[in-house]
């Protein structure tokens, strides 16, 4: 199939409603619709926002090897992974991490969800279904473990925003049950009806979901996963019982802005063919406590440990809303004017601005009196040297020079990991 | 994004392959992006313009359009002096969307050679650009 000529079972809705389309992974895709990719990135900040993204990949991996075959492959230690006591990974619970070569550079990054003792999900990118299916298959030699590649076999919706707890409780069969003891990085039931697993989450209507305390947005929200054939009727449904409370589609455009803000990386442009080191996610690496050491062996260990001259990654904010391209020629310079490295992603946060040099956020509690935000341009640059936050650095490209600042975090006052009970 | 029959192309104006349209005003000349630049672009949120007395020739970049996926520059459809700047859009950004054509004025210009002018695309010409375009 060409480019972009893939399309999920949404694509006549998103056409029909005015979306402008764009190819993302060899997907026809919604970048924004008509209320514009501002708005759509403020509604999920302040109240919430659906996303499409059946785009996205997952392969089901099975067998009383599957646990071992992910130890090998992937960069988070399951045995050591979940919440601050380091907990081994459990059915009903999911990790951020990434797939490597030997090299240490990213394939892909993935959430990993653990279903059953023998049988996990892998949640990878568009389009990256089947090259990490293979991947996994070509290390699992003689060991007995079952790869399944569900690319398009399935849908998924993305809800997010401080008001998705409220939204999604109203197409639940029994909001109370399920969204009992669901905190962020846990999952109940499975969108396949033929699964045990199944009768844990289901809609009004009987339709099973996997209903996941996921989403790339840094807000609160669910991914949901579903059969393909439901998708529409639970889209258009959502979207009825959540237009009350200020619910609107959003596309891809504002997908991006938003987890720019909230640090998280783009794969294949912000993580991608380079060592996987010295940069702002350490979390999903096994490091023991010491920061440096790993606590398990896995593909691509090798290489990160002797990967000293890889480069750093920082997120940087600006001090406007303007942005430069992160196109052939631009580059980082430092405070003498020498070239140290290269953009790698460049967006603007609609939803923060600066006061007396401070980022707040439209949904900051703290933020001043008659505070509104115009925008700050944030992304990740990749540099020869060692920064601190607070530093300065200029980003230019063929039109113009910014300057902005290494920081730390992004879009303050994010609510992806608040308690489901506070946001019902 | 809308059907090229959807598109608002005034007659009158004058056009470039950039979409940018000109419009004569008496002795000046006003510019501004059309319907299809503003639908492609999505919504805009920062416009960066010229300073008043700036000479620039036609093609030469005269400022930016900034929306929240994109930079895009805007070319001077004919050669001239500016004489004014649009500073609504610096507060209101989005007039670009949603008025292209009256409140969103970008530039005035006093024309090097108002014969430059004559020779950019009318409405008819515009159009079938635009079509031709999309069939390819």
């Amino acid at each position: 199939m060409e480019a972009g000529s893939r399309r999920t079972p949404l694509r006549e809705w998103h056409f029909g409603h005015g979306a402008n389309m764009g190819n993302f992974g060899g997907y026809e895709m919604p970048l924004w619709y008509p209320t514009g990719a501002k708005e759509e990135h403020l509604a999920v900040v302040q109240r919430a926002g659906v996303f499409d993204t059946s785009h996205m990949a997952a392969i089901h991996v099975s067998g009383p090897d599957a646990r071992w075959l992910l130890q090998h492959c992937y960069t988070k230690d399951l045995e050591a992974c979940v919440g601050k006591s380091r907990a081994p990974l459990a059915p009903g619970k999911s990790v951020y991490g990434a797939f490597l070569n030997e090299k240490g550079e990213v394939l892909d990054d993935s959430i990993v969800a653990e279903i059953a003792p023998d049988l996990y999900l892998v949640v990878v990118n568009a389009g990256m279904g089947g090259a990490i299916g293979c991947h996994l298959s070509g290390h699992a030699g003689s060991r007995d473990v079952a790869v399944r590649d569900l690319t398009d076999q399935f849908g998924k919706i993305d809800l997010q925003g401080p008001l998705a707890g409220k939204i999604v409780a109203r197409i639940l069969a029994e909001p109370a049950k399920v969204l009992d003891s669901l905190p962020y990085f846990s999952f109940k039931g499975h969108f396949d009806p033929a699964s045990p697993f199944a009768a844990a989450a289901r809609l009004w209507d009987g339709t099973p979901v996997l209903l996941s305390r996921t989403g790339y947005t840094g807000e609160f929200g669910f991914e949901v996963f579903i059969q393909a054939e439901r998708l529409v009727q639970v889209w258009k449904t959502l979207l009825s019982v959540g237009e009350p409370l200020g619910l609107i589609p959003c596309g891809l455009a504002a997908r991006d802005s938003l987890r720019a803000g909230a640090v998280l990386p783009l794969s294949h442009q912000d993580i991608g063919a380079w060592p996987f080191v010295n940069h702002p996610w350490p979390f999903a690496l096994p490091y023991a406590g010491d920061g440096a050491s790993f606590t398990k062996d896995f593909i691509g260990r090798t290489a990160l440990e002797q990967a000293a001259g890889a480069g750093y990654t920082y997120p940087f904010a600006g001090y406007d809303l303007r942005k430069v391209s992160a196109e052939e020629g631009a580059g980082v310079l430092d405070e003498q004017g020498r070239e140290i490295g290269k953009i790698l992603s460049c967006v603007t946060d609609m939803a923060i601005g600066r006061y007396e040099g401070r980022i707040y956020s439209i949904a900051s509690p703290n933020k001043p009196e008659g505070f509104e935000p115009r925008g700050l341009c944030c992304g990740f640059i990749k540099v020869r040297e060692k920064l601190i936050p607070g530093q300065n650095v200029e980003i230019r490209d063929s039109r113009r020079k910014i300057r902005v600042e290494v920081v730390a975090d992004i879009r303050p006052d994010r609510t992806a990991r608040r308690a489901l009970k506070d946001m019902l | 994004m809308k059907e090229i029959s959807d598109l608002t192309v005034p007659v009158g104006l004058r056009y470039t392959k950039d979409h940018e349209w000109a419009e004569r005003k008496g002795e000046k000349v006003r510019v501004g992006v059309t319907d299809y630049a503003q639908d492609q672009l999505g919504e805009i949120v920062f416009v960066e313009l010229p300073n008043v007395g700036d000479s620039l020739e036609k093609g030469q970049v005269f400022g930016t359009l900034e929306s929240v996926k994109a930079v895009s520059e805007i070319y001077m459809p004919i050669g001239g002096e500016i004489m004014a700047v649009n500073s609504v859009l610096a507060t209101s950004p989005e007039l670009v969307n949603s008025s292209p054509y009256e409140k969103a004025w970008l530039i005035e210009l006093r024309p090097q050679d108002p014969a430059e002018l004559d020779a950019l695309m009318d409405q008819k010409a515009y159009l079938e650009m635009l079509e031709k375009a999309k069939a390819e």
